[in-house]
């Protein structure tokens, strides 16, 4: 902290401040990654803050750049708490940020192998240079990655808010300091800096647009700690569903956003993908947590997911439309706590892998723009159902359809 | 002797009336105090009513996970449930204060004694309504989890684990109550244990082959799951 903090007292200003916030603070990749990213000369004076990965804490000077390097502690990732320790780490470049005086800062939370002397460039360049506030970012899509994003995140964002924001909560993102500044102000119980980051910029009517960074790799999964890391997730999105409520109830259909760089594509595996796991554990919950789910969904969407669970893999489909209000009546139950918050985020992981299995069953053998074109149809379901939210959310007590 | 026989009638009936005519005072007094507690009880019951209807009493009760008290109120209201019970306490409370005209040293003793047992009926209640929250709280939890781990018997575990901490409840409402103590003691160390003991031979005999298959593939697919599994959910 104390050599953060003399760091910060020489540099005095920076134009923009870049942040790394990786998974593994392993000193070859850090250093391999840092040396990547100043390879890229900034036009203004710029601050990359990193966690210190040298243990007597030299480390090579980049002198005659523009560059400017320290070493900040508090930027770490706990895997048992990503939400919170991503959240915490954001506040402290944030803060970082507002205290060099910068433009804007560049958020860098991916696996720092990926990183390419590019990134920066795309996630600061449309900020300074096109005074936008917030510059989310796209990744080469594989049809399998980034599913929660793919199920519930973007087409919710988008349906709500109106914005078509392909990766709401990146982890990479480029911020402008107007944006900055409305987090900082408001209090830090209110707003997740990651989730609230695109809703703020949509209903504050601020300019958003997102940069193609090429491949992302994605960590491995985790079956014990899905459910733990959907409630994280959800926890955030459905705060901010009914922190927003005004905005996203006036909001109608949804506008692309500009876009930089390349859109690139990754062929999905070759073959047919085994579900039978996916679907079982559906079944499964769909015996078990009946009473559980009734308390959150209604009775028609209870008799659709218990026909499903009696189909094989042959016919197992979900209704996009189905899918759109199961995510909707979740968001409601959060709202109206139809029970714990905790336990009615971890009972839709059944349900979610139900989602999962259907998905990947349909996009078997499908080119890349007919998986694009899969994710859009979803995204329309999410935006035709999303009178039935409005309609729930106004009167919660009286529409049982 | 027929004059003897007619005055002792005449002073056994002039006893009897004038024992009767001592009780009268009491007796008025009784029906006032117990008309007077049923007129208070039903100003305070429909005050009550009219309270728990406007804060949804019986929704906010099914919300919070007490659905079963509707099936064994009256009308299948909770609220009327509450609304009855309070305005039967009012009147046996008037009652209990009634008595008092008749002998006051005995029914002291009584209104002491009742007295000094509510709090023991009131920690009894507090402690049945805490613990069967917990109860649900813990059991759904439980059965949660285990289908997102994606154990078979996911329901046993839950139902265990609720039925076990709704054992323990009534054991401890059972002890502030004062009722039974050694056979609660009793009783409960064997229900309590005989779970266990179910849930063991359940999960170890019972369920031998469910479970070892289970295990079996849950270690398997923890194998493979990295490296065959194209899914990232992040």
């Amino acid at each position: 902290m104390g050599m953060a903090e003399s760091g910060i007292e020489q540099i005095g200003v920076a134009e923009v401040v870049v942040g790394l916030v990786p998974a593994s603070h392993d000193a070859q990749t850090l250093e391999a990654a840092i040396s990547r990213i100043v390879e890229f000369t900034p036009p203004v004076k710029a601050v990359l803050i990193h966690p210190p990965y040298s243990a007597n804490g030299a480390y090579p000077p980049y002198t005659g750049t523009q560059w400017r390097l320290v070493a900040n502690p508090q930027l770490a990732q706990d895997p048992s708490s990503l939400a919170q320790s991503l959240g915490d780490s954001f506040r402290v470049i944030f803060d970082l940020t507002q205290r060099l005086g910068g433009r804007a800062c560049a958020i860098i939370a991916s696996d720092l192998s990926t990183v390419t002397s590019e990134w920066v460039p795309l996630l600061l360049q449309p900020i300074v240079e096109e005074q936008f506030d917030l510059v989310a970012p796209c990744y080469a899509r594989h049809p399998f990655e980034g599913l929660i994003n793919r199920a519930i995140v973007y087409p919710l964002i988008r349906a709500l808010y109106g914005k078509r924001v392909r990766n709401p909560l990146g982890p990479d993102f480029g911020i402008s300091s107007t944006l900055v500044e409305r987090l900082a102000t408001t209090p830090t119980r209110r707003v997740h800096p990651i989730a609230s980051l695109a809703t703020e910029a949509a209903t504050s009517g601020l300019k958003i647009c997102q940069s193609h960074l090429g491949p992302r790799i994605f960590p491995p999964m985790d079956w014990t700690n899905l459910s733990s890391l959907l409630a994280q997730v959800l926890g955030a999105l459905f705060l901010d569903v009914e922190r927003y409520a005004p905005h996203w109830q006036r909001a109608r259909d949804s506008q692309p956003i500009p876009e930089f760089g390349h859109p690139t594509f990754v062929a999905g595996p070759e073959g047919a993908v085994d579900v039978t796991r996916l679907i079982e554990s559906f079944q499964l919950g769909a015996r078990n947590l009946p009473e559980v789910w009734g308390m959150i969904l209604p009775p028609s969407t209870l008799v659709e997911l218990r026909r499903l669970a009696k189909h094989d893999a042959a016919g197992f489909r979900m209704p996009d439309e189905t899918w759109a209000r199961i995510v909707y009546d979740f968001a409601l139950g959060h709202r109206v706590r139809a029970i714990n918050r905790d336990q009615m985020l971890r009972a839709i992981t059944p349900i979610y892998l139900g989602w999962v299995a259907s998905y990947a069953l349909e996009l078997d053998n499908m080119a890349p723009e007919a998986v694009e074109q899969r994710l859009e149809m979803l995204c329309v379901a999410f935006e035709h159902t999303k009178s039935y939210l409005v309609s729930r959310w106004r009167w919660p007590d009286r529409f049982n359809p | 002797m027929w004059d003897q026989v007619g005055q002792t009638l005449n002073e056994s009936t002039v006893r009897i009336l004038s024992r009767l005519a001592g009780l009268l005072p009491g007796m008025l007094a009784l029906i006032v105090a117990v008309l007077f507690s049923a007129l208070l009880a039903w100003l305070v019951a429909s005050l009550l009513r009219r309270f728990l209807v406007g804060v949804h009493f019986d929704e906010q009760l099914e919300r919070w996970g007490f659905s079963s008290i509707a099936e064994w109120s009256p009308q299948q209201s909770p609220a009327q449930l509450v609304t009855r019970v309070v305005s039967w306490s009012i009147v046996l409370l008037g009652f209990v204060l009634g008595l008092a005209a008749f002998d006051a040293t005995l029914t002291s003793e009584l209104a002491f004694h009742l007295f000094s047992y509510l709090p023991n009926v009131l920690a009894a209640i507090v402690v049945l309504l805490v613990g069967s929250m917990v109860a649900r709280y813990l059991g759904r939890n439980v059965l949660i989890e285990a289908v997102n781990m994606n154990l078979q018997y996911a329901r046993l575990l839950g139902l265990g684990v609720k039925w076990m901490v709704m054992v323990l409840t009534i054991a401890m409402a059972l002890e502030h109550l004062h009722i039974g103590s050694g056979i609660v003691h009793l009783a409960f160390g064997i229900l309590f244990g005989g779970i266990v003991f179910a849930l063991s031979l359940a999960v170890g005999l019972g369920s031998k082959e469910l479970v070892s298959r289970s295990l079996e593939r849950e270690s398997a697919r923890g194998a493979v799951a990295e490296t065959e599994q194209p899914f990232r959910h992040l």
